[in-house]
């Protein structure tokens, strides 16, 4: 009497095993909904790089005025010489003419916008950028693996690769400042970085960035007539908060719901 | 001597050397790559996707006759078509095993390949993407390894052979785990380009399904392509012909499904509707590029309409060599789509993003000879191994029927 083999897994079993993953599938993420949830990676970054000092909430945001800006390309140089990004073309901080519907020229300058839901940091694969608690969008180039899907997912072109290792001297040294940061490695992207290491170390002197030069991105403290304003959207005697409440302003593409932190003036506002 | 020349001179010897030059030749291009970073390619900060990936892309999606077969075997016990699940097997591993040399290189540091396993960004569908294919790859070692470890070099260690047998037996769970972490991986890859808000060219719900159901039909085209091919190399059935009918009618009607999705989704976007941002990229490639050419020829008309003809007109798919055209149509015209795919939003950047448009209407792209190397390369690989598969384990006869 020969009995039918059993198979080793029934559809039966199949569909239990997939039931039971399933189920446990979901549990897990419910469990760790905690550590694994967006608040958690940004603690992650906050643990590697503290991301102020005091303590003390802050919302850093810029202000670019485009009616007074006269395109001198400072704030462009200024950011290559203190963020040490010898190449041109991979400038974080870019200025270019541009011109009105209604023909008025004027000079568009465009750091990163460290938008609050940023693109680039929801499909990160590693984690390596992430929005810190103070709005900045920090980049960790340890971690960063160089597979580009930031720079494929930032919809205002902020991003730069570092195709090939940066070994040439730095033009816009020392005439517009000195490296304060290290230079990237290749194979890794970089972008604005706010000039968290500014803010950063201001804050631990009891320094108020915007205000004082030290605390203050680089392209903020370049301008000669005062075009763009950095500060604490949370204080309102900050600069920024100041212009923000005085002027009307836009910020870009914001139908792609990025939320960024840099607000621009419109180049045809009626001068007082 | 002369029995040496006469060996060097047998086609399977000037194919096998054939494809050692192509992988020599990826070699060199390797290296180069790793020795100077990716500036040796001709991608850059508008671009920096290009034919790597869409080779990668593509090697995923042929792979996944893999785990269409084994679910259909050993999932839901179709027995008929239990023929085709080793060479589906061997093709799924070789296309994953080309996709994951092709990422390798074309991080910007691939010293931290393993970071995407110990850093996790959940939120991240690259993420998602890279663990699904990092443990079916896995899947695939396992499921390859039996058929490799039957092979008569390997009696000397009965121990092996054995574990062998045992992995085997655990085919039908590795069979579900595959298909789930499957129909994740090959939908997500195409949500890769469809969550990119700033796209409008991709930003569509369309791309995952429009993914997984290219890469169901290819991958199961593929894999009767090349078994057709072998067949009429070594003159022999390898598969019985009523197997050889159903799945072509299997890959006919997946085809259908897909080009109907496909073309609802541009009739939505482009056709009954203006949107803005898609309609936009879109004036600007066919000004600038032969899109149109590809899409509609290249990828409609030759990749999807005339292969779903010869496999679903009766007269035809009796026809091998129909076959043969038909199947080998379908597998090139799901790589000019994950080309196009890839392409499209990169070229066409969202207009009005300052910095891009600094006057810049389409960004541009041409692979170097490194990268082309590379690909050769990693295809040559890929034929090698298939080659040496076929010739020196038991892809094609049946298992034994030592089920017990």
């Amino acid at each position: 009497m020969t009995k039918k083999p059993r198979p080793l897994l029934t559809r039966r079993d199949a569909l239990t095993i997939a039931g039971t993953t399933g189920t446990a599938l979901a549990f897990t993420q419910l469990v760790i909904r905690g550590p694994l949830s967006a608040e958690a990676m940004r603690g992650i970054g906050s643990q590697t790089h503290p991301a102020s000092a005091s303590g003390a909430p802050h919302q850093w945001r810029m202000v670019i005025d485009l009616a007074e800006c006269i395109g001198c390309n400072y704030c462009v140089w200024a950011c290559q010489a203190v963020n040490d990004v010898p190449d041109e073309a991979m400038r974080w901080n870019v200025g270019f003419p541009e011109r009105t519907e209604n023909g008025v020229d004027f000079y568009m300058t465009r750091p990163c916008l460290h938008c609050q839901e940023a693109p680039c940091v929801k499909v990160c694969p590693v984690g390596a950028t992430w929005v810190r608690e103070d709005g900045i969008v920090a980049m960790d180039y340890e971690r960063c693996i160089g597979c580009r899907y930031c720079e494929v997912a930032c919809p205002y072109d902020s991003r730069r690769f570092n195709w090939r290792t940066p070994a040439n001297p730095n033009p816009h040294q020392p005439t517009w400042g000195e490296a304060e940061v290290e230079r990237r490695p290749r194979g890794v992207v970089e972008k604005c970085t706010f000039c968290t290491h500014r803010v950063d170390r201001g804050l631990s002197q009891g320094l108020t960035p915007g205000v004082d030069r030290e605390a203050t991105p680089a392209c903020v403290v370049a301008c000669p007539v005062g075009a763009r304003a950095f500060g604490d959207a949370l204080d309102p005697s900050s600069p920024v908060a100041r212009y923000l409440a005085e002027h009307a302003t836009f910020r870009l593409r914001e139908e792609f719901g990025t939320e960024p932190k840099v607000h621009y003036v419109h180049p045809e506002r009626r001068t007082t | 001597m002369a029995t040496l020349r006469r060996h060097l001179a047998e086609p399977l010897s000037l194919w096998l050397g054939l494809l050692l030059v192509l992988v020599a030749v990826g070699a060199v291009g390797g290296i180069q790559t790793l020795l100077h970073g990716l500036q040796v390619t001709g991608l850059n900060d508008h671009v920096p996707w290009g034919l790597w990936i869409t080779h990668d892309l593509s090697a995923i999606a042929l792979g996944a006759g893999a785990f269409t077969f084994s679910a259909a075997v050993y999932l839901f016990r179709i027995k008929s078509l239990e023929p085709m699940a080793r060479p589906a097997v061997l093709v799924g591993f070789i296309g994953y095993t080309c996709a994951m040399l092709a990422l390798f290189l074309d991080i910007g540091r691939p010293d931290r390949f393993w970071h995407p396993l110990v850093y996790w960004n959940v939120h991240s569908v690259l993420w998602e993407v890279t663990l699904c294919v990092v443990l079916y790859s896995a899947v695939l070692v396992m499921e390859v390894l039996p058929l490799v470890l039957e092979n008569p070099f390997f009696g000397r260690w009965p121990r092996l052979r054995r574990a062998g047998h045992q992995l085997h037996r655990a085919t039908p769970i590795l069979a579900l785990l595959g298909m789930g972490l499957s129909l994740l991986h090959q939908s997500s890859l195409g949500a890769t380009y469809g969550v990119l808000s700033g796209r409008a060219i991709w930003f569509k719900p369309s791309l995952p399904i429009l993914f997984i159901l290219s890469a169901a039909a290819g991958g199961v085209g593929l894999t009767l392509w090349l078994t057709i091919l072998t067949g009429k190399i070594l003159h022999r059935r390898l598969v019985p012909y009523s197997v050889q009918l159903t799945v072509s009618r299997f890959v006919g009607y997946t085809v259908l499904a897909y080009l109907y999705i496909k073309l609802w989704d541009w009739a939505a976007t482009s056709y009954y509707s203006h949107a803005p941002g898609t309609a936009d990229a879109l004036t600007r490639l066919q000004a600038t590029t032969p899109y149109s050419l590809t899409f509609w020829w290249w990828e409609i008309v030759l990749g999807l309409i005339v292969p779903a003809g010869i496999l679903l007109v009766q007269r035809l798919r009796r026809d091998d060599r129909a076959m043969l055209v038909g199947l080998g149509l379908l597998v090139f015209g799901v790589i000019v789509n994950r080309w196009n795919t890839t392409l499209s939003g990169l070229i066409a950047p969202p207009h009005w993003s300052p910095g891009v448009l600094g006057g810049v209407v389409t960004a541009s792209y041409t692979p170097t000879w490194v990268e082309l190397a590379v690909s050769a390369g990693i295809i040559g690989y890929a034929w090698l191994a298939f080659t040496l598969a076929v010739r020196y384990l038991r892809i094609y006869e049946r298992p034994s029927a030592d089920h017990a």
